[in-house]
């Protein structure tokens, strides 16, 4: 909302600056968030005076004058013929910026120079409505002589400061001037007075002789006034209201739209006028009916749209046909026109929710709408309607006719909020606040207060305007406001009384920083996605029409098809980063995130019980990057979570490369006999995947349940002594079938390894030359050591047997040899 | 090769005086005489480790010839025996230290030859096993995280799918507020939403916890906002709530400057200016001196536009009706809350100016942290 200064400094007194009161008023919770002025482009235009004025000698309609600015004397041509000598004139002088961007600069007209510009109001912008005094066709002339060379914007009023306010939505009464002078009265502890309104009420007859109103739905329209207008004379407002629109930013019309649009900017409340003749009559008067729309019927507003209403639509009729919806915007039907001779205004009041609700199924926002559904007071109707009058009879457009319909069937009344200024004085942390300080403040923002009999309890009594105030809370933020926030004194130490339990990261946090410390220790980079996704996705990630994770909860208002529904699988954002990395010329891109997925519900649980499973998600390309480098990235972050007992096991999921893919599972322990537990996956990236994201290279994904992680991880380390005896390593080259998995030899050799099997490493896997077709050789290095002794020779010869036993029997092995090493 | 020759030179001398010491006074034994000089020979001969090696085999070993004259002197007539015993001890001491100074030396000047030729380029590229790097916002989190956990704070995260009685009626939301809107929040049906702020997670801490209540709530929130130069719809926060007996918005001020000061430096001061959020009353918007121009407020500073100041969050005391919503009475317990915008704080720390960034996940931009 913009206000220029004068505006409010015509109602309350402000000696600051307008950055001082803007500084200020912010500092009250009126937030300015700019300070313009409307003609900022206009400059380089001073007053001068014609010194000499001689016809072109070789153009018949130029002018040469010799003009005289204080610190010389110019030569300026010009077309205009009501100068004179001696004349006052606006002059654009060399380098003058005027409206639609005209820049003055020096020229020759028909060979003789003219150094400047003598200036219309045209040239600044307005026209002679906005500067009735100015000449038809012709330059502007000062109507009394000024100093010369001085600045030329304040004598035409185009130097003013227009205040532009964020108003907070729960101070509805703060978008109109008179809001915001009440405030700054408050501001400075001055006393408002509204300013007083009188009508003289000179048209013919009395109101009831006219018009009769129905509101039919009084919760919806709480107040309706209606009062007419005679006589009327259509034509433009005066300069001085046009200009005040003007900077509030309203474009003015004429003079009766305009005083409605300046009633609205000046308190707030939307005021409409319709043309009686339009209204339908019966029984001699003009009928206004309040009442709602059916469902589908048409009605063409008075932009010349059709629109679609509801049967939720308050619409403003008479006894045959609407004339407009009621708050949001008048009927093509009953507009004013050049020929209309006399007036129904109305000015009501509206359910904000259900203006609020119309105006956004009609797809409508007008400034009256804006204005009723953030709430206004009723009590405010009566106030506009006879400001409206008065400006009609000020500037005679019309003569008001006595009396005026008023259906209020519940009229708000102050309300009062019983407090305790002790108890604000504690909200707010201020010690040295007296009750009479608390009084005090309060009284300078309207709310007069009185102590009762309670002890130390007080009342205050609220203006209808501050709807916005309805507990001892709201009245302590206004003592705040205007005692300062910033004056508030801060207090450091708060008070932990031994109850509360030891401060935490909390598991979950604790959880999160292991894995996130150990995956940027193996080189990932943390990356953040948004949980949107196409239903697209799963099309890209090749998923069956039938998979499970296809159920996604779909959003109602998306901001577009492609954020439609909420990921089910952790992988899209992160596989479109993959790609954008790889079209940006990155080398390699290791990334990780974790995040949620989102579902109706758990599995087997109710469906109105939305699911957020959280994920850690690796996805990467890279030189150096291959399955079993993010399988070994993996094993590394679990074991700095300490998980133990996982085993890789051959998988397929639709997304990934069908030989390339395991299966991350707890597998059962000692004693245990429950089938292995899944907790994730890792792969290659399917082709045909890489493609739909483009990337162009192999890629390779792993993912984690954070659930799952967060039950196996970072239970107590159980310690062993770190032996000084030196190992034993033993290798072991075997032959087995092309089937046996490198998890089962190694299986196979720990479970007869004994307690001195420290490591089982596997350095070699050979296919080809000496070993028969459907055969591997495999080479593994066993190390032994214990904690008491250096291991003999003779201590393992047991344990390898075994192993070499283990392994015929179970794998079909074929075992080479065991070779001694040092 | 010069080294090694000036050194037999060196080696030369030391045996001569050594010899003179040691046998000076005594009659000549010329066996013994012989194989000084040959020792002595041999030393100022040997051009490297294998030939002084290979001589203290030959002349110490269990077969040199020192060993040999040693083990030969019992054939010597018994008055003879004892001196020439004497001096063949001394020999073989004098050889001994006088072959193992020359392996020495030679070590060394072996070592300082290696030393010369191992000699590289510093300045060749380093073998970087490169770490990774947390995201710019996570860094954020942390460090937030930190001070909060040190200030007896607990750590919470909450659902970003949420009812609508948490996310607004529960937060004493107004049913005709803008945040409701279809056109501002995310719905899913009438009752579920995407959270547009952490705040609701305030209410599921309040039901399931007495006062006094001490939690920080950072997550994702979610606001219908197209994406632009400015905008994402998601976008982080981190939720502040204390509840307890006597809180008072000068504690609320106190928390606030902490936290700006840990973020942006020891001298940075807040201005508060009074707002209007359902949830709390008394409200207020948190300005920080610009981290720009930090406040010295130049013509041209185009993060506080001039003004000197930054707007970051907002924060309140907790309104009376969202404690008593949650079962709290709020005659007895008052409290402050605070919702950091941290996706804002760290584009403020590290001149972030398109917020687009922190979700492109471009390794040109995530290896910068």
């Amino acid at each position: 909302m913009n206000i220029p200064m004068s505006w409010l400094k015509a109602i309350i007194p402000i000696e600051d600056t307008a950055e001082a009161f803007a500084e200020k008023i912010t500092n009250a919770g009126m937030a300015v968030e700019a300070i313009t002025q409307p003609d900022a482009e206009i400059s380089g235009v001073v007053v001068g005076q014609i010194k000499s004025l001689t016809r072109h000698p070789d153009a018949d309609r130029l002018w040469v004058t010799q003009t005289d600015i204080g610190s010389e004397v110019l030569q300026i041509c010009t077309a205009a013929d009501n100068l004179k000598e001696g004349d006052y004139v606006p002059v654009a002088v060399h380098g003058a910026n005027l409206a639609n961007g005209l820049k003055i600069k020096k020229s020759k007209m028909r060979g003789q120079e003219s150094n400047g510009m003598l200036v219309s109001v045209e040239e600044l912008g307005y026209t002679r409505d906005d500067y009735p005094e100015a000449p038809e066709d012709g330059i502007y002339v000062f109507s009394q002589a000024y100093s010369l060379g001085i600045d030329a914007k304040p004598i035409f009023g185009l130097d003013e400061a227009v205040l532009e306010f964020d108003i907070l939505s729960n101070r509805p009464d703060c978008n109109a001037v008179i809001g915001i002078a009440r405030e700054a009265a408050a501001l400075y502890s001055q006393p408002f007075v509204a300013p007083a309104i009188n009508v003289k009420e000179e048209g013919p007859g009395h109101i009831t002789d006219y018009v009769t109103v129905d509101v039919q739905d009084t919760d919806r329209c709480p107040r309706y006034i209606a009062r007419v207008v005679t006589d009327v004379v259509v034509g433009p407002s005066p300069s001085w209201l046009r200009r005040r629109l003007n900077m509030a930013g309203i474009r003015p019309i004429n003079n009766i739209v305009d005083i409605t649009n300046y009633v609205m900017v000046e308190y707030g409340q939307p005021l409409h006028a319709f043309d009686i003749n339009t209204v339908a009559r019966m029984n001699e008067k003009y009928g206004v009916v309040v009442r709602t729309a059916a469902d589908g019927d048409k009605f063409t507003t008075l932009d010349g749209e059709e629109r679609t209403l509801t049967e939720s639509t308050l619409m403003i009729a008479d006894y045959k046909k609407p004339i407009g919806i009621a708050g949001i915007m008048g009927g093509d039907n009953s507009c004013i026109t050049d020929n209309t001779k006399t007036i129904l205004f109305e000015s009501a009041n509206f359910d904000s929710a259900n203006i609020r609700l119309s105006a956004r199924k009609l797809g409508m926002r007008t400034d009256a709408s804006g204005r009723y559904e953030k709430g206004l007071d009723p009590n405010l109707s009566l106030v506009c309607v006879n400001r409206a009058m008065e400006l009609i009879e000020e500037l005679g457009c019309g003569k008001v006719v006595p009396g005026m319909v008023d259906v209020y069937p519940n009229p708000r009344t102050v309300k009062t909020i019983a407090f305790t200024p002790k108890k604000i004085k504690e909200l707010l942390g201020i010690e040295t606040l007296s009750a009479n300080d608390i009084c005090a403040y309060l009284t300078r923002v309207g709310i007069e207060t009185r102590p009762t009999d309670t002890n130390g309890e007080y009342m205050a009594i609220i203006p209808t305007h501050r709807a916005d105030i309805s507990g001892s809370a709201d009245l302590a933020e206004e003592v705040a406001r205007f005692y300062g926030h910033n004056n508030i004194p801060s207090r450091y130490v708060q008070r932990v009384d031994g109850k509360q339990e030891s401060t935490s990261y909390g598991p979950s946090c604790t959880l999160v920083n292991t894995i996130k410390d150990a995956a940027v220790a193996l080189g990932y980079y943390e990356a953040k996605t948004f949980p949107f996704d196409s239903v697209k996705v799963f099309d890209k990630l090749l998923l069956p029409d039938d998979h499970k994770d296809r159920n996604a909860m779909v959003i109602r208002n998306p901001l577009g098809e492609d954020m439609g529904i909420m990921r089910t699988l952790s992988l899209n954002g992160l596989l479109e980063s993959l790609g954008r990395n790889d079209s940006n010329s990155n080398e390699s891109a290791y990334l990780f995130e974790l995040a949620r997925t989102y579902h109706p519900n758990k599995e087997g649980e109710d469906a109105s019980s939305p699911y957020e499973p959280f994920f850690l998600t690796l996805a990467a390309f890279g030189p150096d990057m291959d399955f079993l480098s993010i399988k070994g990235d993996v094993e590394e972050i679990l074991a700095a979570l300490n998980v133990v007992g996982i085993g890789f096991a051959r998988h397929q999921l639709p997304f990934t490369h069908p030989g390339k893919t395991a299966l991350i599972q707890v597998l059962p322990g000692r004693g245990q006999n429950h089938p292995p537990a899944p907790i994730g996956y890792i792969g290659e990236l399917h082709p045909q995947v890489c493609e739909n994201y483009q990337i162009n290279k192999k890629a390779y994904i792993a993912v984690l349940c954070m659930e799952a992680l967060g039950e196996l991880a970072l239970g107590a380390r159980r310690f062993k002594v770190p032996s000084i005896f030196p190992a034993l390593t033993r290798d072991i080259a075997l032959v087995v079938p092309e089937a046996v998995t490198a998890a089962e030899v190694e299986l196979a050799i720990r479970e007869r390894g004994g307690s001195h099997l420290e490591d089982v490493k596997l350095f070699d896997v050979y296919q080809g030359k000496q070993i028969a077709e459907g055969y591997k050789s495999m080479a593994y290095a066993l190390r032994f050591r214990a904690n008491d002794r250096t291991l003999a020779d003779k201590d393992v010869q047991k344990p390898l047997r075994l192993i070499v036993d283990n392994l015929t029997k179970k794998l079909g092995a074929e075992v080479r040899d065991a070779v001694k090493k040092a | 090769m010069g080294v090694f020759s000036s050194l037999g030179l060196f080696y030369a001398i030391i045996l001569k005086k050594t010899l003179e010491q040691v046998l000076g006074k005594r009659k000549d034994n010329p066996m013994i005489d012989n194989l000084r000089k040959k020792i002595e020979t041999a030393l100022a001969e040997a051009k490297d480790m294998t030939a002084l090696e290979n001589l203290r085999v030959s002349i110490l070993g269990k077969k040199g010839e020192i060993t040999d004259l040693l083990k030969s002197l019992g054939q010597l007539p018994k008055e003879e025996r004892a001196q020439a015993g004497q001096a063949a001890n001394e020999l073989r001491d004098w050889a001994t230290l006088a072959i193992k100074s020359a392996i020495d030396d030679m070590a060394q000047v072996q070592q300082q030859n290696a030393l010369a030729t191992e000699s590289i380029d510093v300045t060749l590229p380093g073998r970087r096993r490169k770490i990774g790097r947390l995201h710019p916002i996570s860094v954020t989190h942390k460090k937030l995280e930190d001070l909060f956990v040190s200030l007896g704070f607990n750590i919470l995260e909450g659902p970003h799918i949420e009812t609508v009685y948490n996310n607004f009626d529960a937060l004493n939301t107004p049913h005709n507020h803008p945040s409701r809107d279809e056109a501002d929040t995310f719905y899913f049906n009438d009752n579920l939403l995407l959270r547009c702020h952490t705040s609701p997670m305030q209410v599921r801490v309040m039901e399931a916890q007495a006062p006094p209540i001490r939690v920080v709530i950072p997550g994702m929130t979610y606001r219908r906002d197209e994406i632009d130069a400015t905008h994402t719809p998601a976008f982080h926060q981190m939720e502040g709530l204390v509840i307890d007996k006597g809180i008072t918005f000068g504690d609320l001020k106190g928390m606030l400057e902490l936290i700006v000061r840990h973020i942006f430096g020891p001298g940075t001061a807040i201005r508060l200016r009074p707002s209007y959020f359902p949830f709390t009353e008394p409200s207020a918007e948190v300005d920080v001196t610009c981290y720009s121009c930090k406040a010295k407020a130049p013509e041209g500073c185009r993060v506080c536009k001039g003004s000197g100041w930054v707007e970051l969050w907002g924060c309140g005391m907790v309104h009376p009706n969202v404690l008593r919503m949650s079962g709290i009475d709020p005659e007895v317990y008052t409290g402050y809350a605070f919702g950091l915008g941290t996706d804002r704080i760290t584009s403020a720390i590290n001149g972030i100016t398109d917020p687009r960034l922190y979700f492109d996940n471009d390794m040109q931009f995530l290896s910068q942290f």
